[in-house]
């Protein structure tokens, strides 16, 4: 099935408008869900709701585009380093909220989010502050990630949702993915029997973080302007990413690509349909539509159960019947 | 027979706010003994045995492990050094399978391919290994027990504590556990089991130690523990009585 669905979304383009809007909303969706893959790997595989990772997703847009303004610098180098500095955030405001749990969690972790947006906000000799930041234009091309039209975005996209997809998997099947479920299940039990939970949290943090921050380059690249409230906020970034894993299936691969898909589609559609006649009501209806689902299917999506789960895992029972 | 301690409790104490849990308790585990610890509800068993494994810390005393002072180290560092327990009210990963329950004390000191054979030895070992794949969250309560004593083993211990892994047993599971614990002790291990069933732990145990209000009551052979009158007061007496 992942095969199939990553083959579906390499041919999709070629029926559409390479700079039309359907391109751009679910380029939009493989970005999100990538960010919501790389939040699953704390809030999924640990059970730590962070509501604070737009901290590490401006750390990443900001840094890139910097970078590529003041030394003209490879948007690709831009988005290591970023990935190195969200990283060290990560670990740095992980060493105080490890030891909290559930709401407290979230609460710090949201506290930390809204406290970089401020000082993004009012720093605006490195951010350009609430005016926002240009990026520079580049001659079109894969090294600079500048281009004409919205379509190779799709593509880098759908790549960083493939990877991201890998290292969650790959971290879920090996002896840290683990530690991290036994962190998450019972962590003085998993610390009697040998796991150095703090660690654990910590290299998760890291892990979560680096690749939040270089998907903020990716944004960066693909919409040329932001400002802090775009990419620190926590109603457009920190709750989306995490209502997005929650919604879609928390701690499941296939979770965050479902809630992306739904969210941003709900999302684009509220606005079409509502923000023209009612300001702020798209908002709302959103909103409700979370709660629904949550009510309805607090497991999320992915737990609608054989509708989508038999097909995607052993596609020759039903081919045998 | 002469042995030497694996384990030294030198005036331990530990405090929680105003009660004080534990106050100078000083006794030894010899290497290769079944040691009961007894004592009325509230006296401070459970938590000296979260004490010992350093989910909470001594704040006076010293808890020397063959010769090396465990206080202030952390739980994780002090199973590395072979000292684990099971938890009275049984804390497994209740979503994900038995034999995934046992890999993550495995883990301790083998990769995961490996780990994952050592589980499966370790529920052979205690007779689950017929229910590896089964949701821990669905077994049955002396199943439930099993799994934590396996999950400690699989950690390879020198000294294992049990709270509590015969309650809610009936007499055949009780043998059956009290057997098992045997064969552990002649593997070599050193155990502690902390019960409230007063026959088991005579029959099991070589030696017994005594705690009330978070003291050391007395120490001694099953025998002299039953006759011993400040036991009686504190403990036996009124559970004899019923």
């Amino acid at each position: 099935m992942p095969v199939a669905a990553i083959a579906a979304a390499l041919i999709v383009p070629l029926g559409l408008d390479g700079d039309g809007y359907a391109i751009r909303v679910i380029a939009l969706v493989f970005l999100f869900a990538a960010l919501g893959q790389s939040w699953n790997i704390v809030g999924g595989l640990a059970n730590q709701i962070s509501l604070g990772h737009a901290a590490f997703f401006g750390i990443g847009a900001y840094t890139s585009t910097r970078l590529l303004i003041d030394f003209g610098l490879s948007p690709w180098f831009g988005m290591l380093a970023g990935g190195v500095l969200g990283g060290a955030a990560a670990a740095l405001i992980s060493l105080p909220t490890m030891r909290l749990r559930g709401h407290y969690f979230a609460l710090a972790t949201l506290a930390f989010g809204e406290v970089m947006r401020v000082v993004a906000n009012a720093w605006t000799g490195l951010t350009g502050g609430p005016v926002g930041i240009s990026v520079p234009y580049s001659a079109p091309g894969l090294w600079m990630l500048s281009f004409k039209g919205t379509l190779p975005f799709y593509y880098l996209n759908l790549t960083a949702l493939v990877g991201v997809t890998a290292v969650f998997v790959g971290i879920r099947r090996s002896a840290f993915g683990y530690r991290l479920q036994a962190v998450r299940e019972d962590a003085n039990a998993a610390e009697v029997v040998g796991v150095d939970t703090a660690r654990i949290k910590i290299q998760a943090a890291v892990i979560s973080g680096a690749l939040t921050a270089m998907l903020g380059t990716l944004y960066a690249q693909m919409n040329f302007f932001f400002d802090p409230d775009a990419v620190f906020g926590a109603a457009p970034i920190s709750v989306r990413i995490a209502l997005i894993a929650i919604v879609g299936g928390i701690g499941t691969a296939a979770g965050p690509i479902l809630g992306a898909i739904l969210i941003v589609s709900l999302e684009e559609i509220a606005n079409v349909l509502l923000s023209g006649q009612v300001a702020g009501l798209s908002n709302l209806v959103y909103g409700l539509i979370l709660i629904a689902v949550i009510m309805i299917q607090p497991h999320g999506l992915v737990a609608l159960g054989p509708v989508f789960r038999r097909p995607w895992r052993v596609p020759a029972v039903d081919a045998a019947k | 027979m002469p042995a030497s301690p694996i384990l030294e409790m030198r005036g331990v104490g530990k405090r929680f706010g105003g009660l004080q849990a534990l106050q100078d308790v000083s006794f030894e585990v010899r290497r290769g003994e079944i040691l009961g610890l007894i004592g009325p509800n509230g006296a401070g068993k459970t938590t000296l045995f979260s004490t010992l494994v350093g989910l909470h810390r001594a704040d006076a005393g010293a808890i020397l492990l063959e010769g090396r002072n465990l206080v202030g180290l952390k739980p994780h560092r002090i199973a590395r050094l072979g000292l684990t327990k099971t938890f009275q009210n049984v804390a497994l990963f209740m979503d994900t399978d038995v034999l995934d329950n046992v890999v993550i004390g495995a883990l301790l000191h083998h990769p995961l391919p490996e780990a994952r054979v050592r589980a499966l030895a370790c529920l052979e070992r205690v007779g689950l290994a017929n229910i590896a794949h089964k949701r821990a969250g669905d077994l049955s309560f002396p199943e439930r027990a099993r799994v934590e004593v396996a999950r400690a083993l699989s950690t390879e211990p020198k000294m294992l504590l049990l709270d509590e892994v015969m309650a809610a047993l009936n007499a055949v599971e009780m043998a059956e556990m009290m057997d098992l614990i045997r064969a552990l002790r002649a593997d070599g291990l050193t155990v502690i089991v902390v019960e409230h069933h007063m026959k088991a732990i005579m029959a099991l145990c070589d030696r017994i130690v005594a705690l009330s209000f978070g003291r050391l009551l007395a120490v001694g052979l099953p025998d002299e523990i039953v006759r011993h009158p400040d036991v009686v007061t504190a403990y036996l007496g009124r559970a004899y009585a019923e």
